[in-house]
């Protein structure tokens, strides 16, 4: 690493962290939003991607649309604001989803329905400041981005360990470890690969610092 | 004699609810809402136990009659989140009146905990996954009342159980990378380990 960008990481993390939602501070992985579906839908890699392809089209626009109308609506409803936007805007992404994915839509059952009150839609009703149109959509997208790839990171490993399979292609004879598909096995995995974030992020951390320092 | 066949079936499912479909444990519906709620350590469970026991009474036969209404619209699939949204949303008035009728009766200085929590025990997927389920599966009134109070109650023993397990997990012997929420998860899957040991199978999602 360059010795501006060390300098820029180590002078600014705090901001840093506050903006990248995709490695330092990853919705999933680091907060713990938006397990639902993922525990029970993320088994496989196809099952994700329709998951992923909701989160995609639901959630910065749901993110963009409460952001415009929170103005109109006391602070103490915007709650129901967000769900019913979410709500709303599930109409469209139902019919597209059902376009693309035809009859696989029953294999994440309750899950896609269930989105539109999924902490990593509408959390944003906790904060009590109104956010502004443009911030809630580059938020919007950040949040999505850092999602989808938790998303595929956790599928991809329980496809894996659960049947020896990438999105459907045989990579190995047996199955490693069958307990990945189901709940018990999602909340472990799932546990132990927010684990090995945490220690890659602490490890990013330090070599900003000792980059830094180096460098100076 | 019907009396008593109805009590039973509403005991049945709402056990049922509580332990072998535990919304958390073998769904995990709630997941995210329940490792903040631990986290934020002090959280009044008790006041939140009686707000989300109180929305899904009063949402389920609500969302049971809505959707029985709109059974006959061929796009139900893509409306059924909206109309549950919004069976929660005049649940989430009904308990906020109750609410406001109680603080003109009464000096109870913690109404303004519960008015806080009402918003995070209505907008949550223990709540609408629940509607969800009940109004997918076809269940009966007394069906539905039954599983959505298991449903809540279940939930409440998972943040007890979850909570409880804070304390022992919160050791010197736990690796730094995994205190918070990956020791967390560790825990709530041993614990859906043994439900799934306990009933053998998967419930249908």
């Amino acid at each position: 690493m360059n010795l501006e960008k060390a300098r820029y990481y180590s002078k600014n993390m705090d901001k840093v962290m506050r903006t990248d939602r995709v490695f330092l501070n990853n919705p999933v992985m680091i907060a713990g939003i938006g397990l639902a579906p993922i525990i029970i839908t993320a088994t496989t890699l196809y099952k994700a991607s329709i998951i992923g392809l909701a989160v995609i089209l639901l959630l910065t626009p749901t993110r963009v649309l409460a952001a415009a109308l929170s103005r109109y609506v006391n602070p103490r409803f915007k709650a129901i604001l967000y769900s019913v936007c979410a709500a709303v805007l599930f109409i469209p992404v139902y019919f597209i989803e059902k376009a693309i994915f035809g009859v696989g839509l029953e294999l994440v059952g309750l899950y896609l329905p269930l989105l539109v009150v999924e902490p990593i839609i509408i959390k944003r009703y906790e904060r009590s400041q109104r956010e502004p149109v443009a911030i809630a959509f580059k938020k919007g997208i950040r949040t999505t981005g850092g999602f989808v790839v938790a998303l595929l990171i956790i599928a991809a490993t329980r496809e894996f360990l659960s049947s020896g399979e990438l999105f459907g292609v045989a990579i190995m004879n047996m199955p490693l470890l069958p307990i990945a598909s189901y709940a018990c096995g999602g909340f472990i995995i799932a546990g132990i690969l927010a684990a090995s974030w945490r220690t890659a992020r602490n490890i990013f951390k330090r070599y900003i610092n000792v980059e830094a320092k180096q460098e100076l | 004699m019907s009396i008593i066949n109805s009590l039973m079936t509403f005991i049945t499912y709402a056990i049922v609810a509580v332990a072998a479909q535990n919304v958390l444990f073998t769904r995990s519906l709630g997941v995210s809402r329940l490792v903040k709620l631990v986290d934020d350590g002090g959280a009044p469970i008790k006041k939140f136990a009686i707000m989300l026991s109180a929305i899904q009474l009063i949402s389920a036969p609500l969302a049971f009659y809505s959707i029985k209404i709109a059974s006959n619209f061929i796009y139900l699939d893509a409306i059924r989140p909206l109309i549950l949204v919004l069976a929660s949303t005049v649940a989430f008035f009904i308990v906020l009146g109750i609410i406001a009728i109680m603080s003109s009766k009464t000096q109870l200085k913690d109404l303004k905990d519960y008015i806080s929590l009402l918003p995070m025990a209505t907008f949550n997927c223990c709540i609408i996954g629940t509607l969800l389920l009940t109004t997918t599966s076809g269940y009966t009134l007394l069906q539905t009342l039954g599983f959505s109070l298991g449903s809540a109650l279940g939930y409440v023993t998972a943040i007890i159980l979850v909570e409880e397990g804070q304390r022992k997990i919160q050791n010197r012997n736990v690796p730094a990378s995994f205190k918070g929420l990956p020791i967390t998860l560790i825990y709530i899957g041993i614990l859906a380990l043994s439900i799934f040991g306990f009933t053998g199978h998967m419930p249908a999602i």
